[in-house]
């Protein structure tokens, strides 16, 4: 677990430096995890020890987020006369995605590979 | 007396406080969510929020402060989208063989989603701080929180847009794809993923594992190219907003 922790801090670290580094416009974060990815790839030695961190960090993500998204409702005020297009857009936007994802799928993937019999569960 | 009384009122006012209301609120959220054999409606992002929502204002600490409190649990986002790397190299194995049309897929997909929040937002005349705040709404929450200081948006924002959006993209998900005659169980997980992100990767698995882990690559990749893209294209789309 400390291992994983120490991990995963490292590489968002070496991606801060980077950024400061290169001033390229991305989290330091997201860089982080482009090199953890790469380590891994290159099967750096250390790969089994990021497991335990990084899955209980992931199980437990809604803990690490919802406190941000309280905001919504007690800074409301900043929000309300936006009201209408924030949940048209979230909403609508969501369900469009959903279908327009799908279809375009359903073009790319659709008939490669063996398919799955209708509905049924591995 | 009253000065003792006052003493104890203050404990509100510590990380003690915030950090304590947050995980006693998480941990009923996880029941609840549990009771209710993980409906994505009873998600513990929304369930989570509700005490959290009655209780600062009945003790009088404002959102600013709260946030301030808990500065510790949002820390750790960072170690967490760094994190992200290992489902998806662990995945990443899994679908080697379809690996181009996976990541056209994803450049394509990531792009549709954001376009169309972006675009409905910004129709209806959302100004563009809110209209930043939702371009990254179909990605994961860490890298969308992140993303989102990029497009000048909303923290608070993106992440319950990030949340509504895995919700109402898990539900829907099972119409649409009886609506579109979807028997392929890759293309239901990896829309799945690609649009409603660990919510929807979470709906993916009772389709079973295999659009399960298709999900939770698409939700890796996804999130990886709207975060490499949206910095740079930004500045580019909000001079038309």
């Amino acid at each position: 677990m400390i291992d994983g922790l120490l991990i995963l801090l490292f590489f968002q670290f070496l991606g801060e430096v980077l950024i400061r580094l290169t001033s390229i416009p991305l989290p330091a974060s997201v860089v982080g995890m482009v090199l953890l990815l790469l380590a891994l790839l290159l099967n750096a030695p250390f790969s089994q020890r990021v497991a335990p961190a990084a899955g209980a960090l992931i199980k437990h993500i809604s803990l690490l987020i919802f406190p941000l998204g309280v905001g919504i409702v007690l800074q409301w005020h900043r929000y309300e006369d936006y009201a209408l297009a924030l949940g048209v857009a979230v909403v609508l936007g969501t369900l469009l995605s959903m279908l327009l994802v799908t279809l375009m799928l359903k073009k790319l993937l659709g008939g490669k590979h063996g398919k799955s019999r209708g509905g049924s569960h591995d | 007396m009253i000065d003792r009384l006052d003493n104890l009122a203050d404990l509100v006012h510590t990380p003690l406080f915030g950090i304590l209301l947050t995980l006693v609120s998480y941990r009923f959220a996880l029941w609840v969510y549990g009771r209710s054999n993980s409906l994505p409606l009873f998600h513990p992002f929304l369930v989570a929020s509700i005490p959290v929502i009655v209780v600062l204002p009945l003790v009088g600490v404002d959102y600013v402060e709260y946030r301030d409190q808990t500065t510790l649990i949002s820390f750790l986002l960072g170690p967490a989208t760094v994190a992200l790397a290992w489902p998806l190299y662990r995945q990443l194995h899994t679908v080697r063989s379809v690996l181009t049309p996976i990541l056209i897929a994803t450049v394509l997909g990531a792009f549709i989603s954001a376009a169309i929040a972006v675009g409905l937002a910004w129709w209806l005349g959302a100004p563009a701080e809110v209209v930043g705040s939702l371009a990254p709404k179909s990605i994961t929450t860490p890298i969308a929180v992140e993303v989102v200081q990029s497009t000048g948006g909303y923290v608070s924002l993106a992440a319950g847009a990030v949340a509504i959006t895995g919700i109402v993209g898990a539900l829907a998900a099972g119409p649409i794809f009886r609506l579109l005659r979807v028997t392929d169980d890759r293309i239901k997980g990896f829309a799945l993923g690609l649009v409603a992100h660990a919510i929807g990767t979470a709906r993916a698995f009772e389709y079973g594992e295999k659009a399960g882990a298709f999900a939770g690559l698409a939700l890796g990749l996804c999130g990886l190219v709207t975060a490499l893209a949206l910095p740079w294209l930004w500045p580019w789309v909000a001079q038309y907003l």
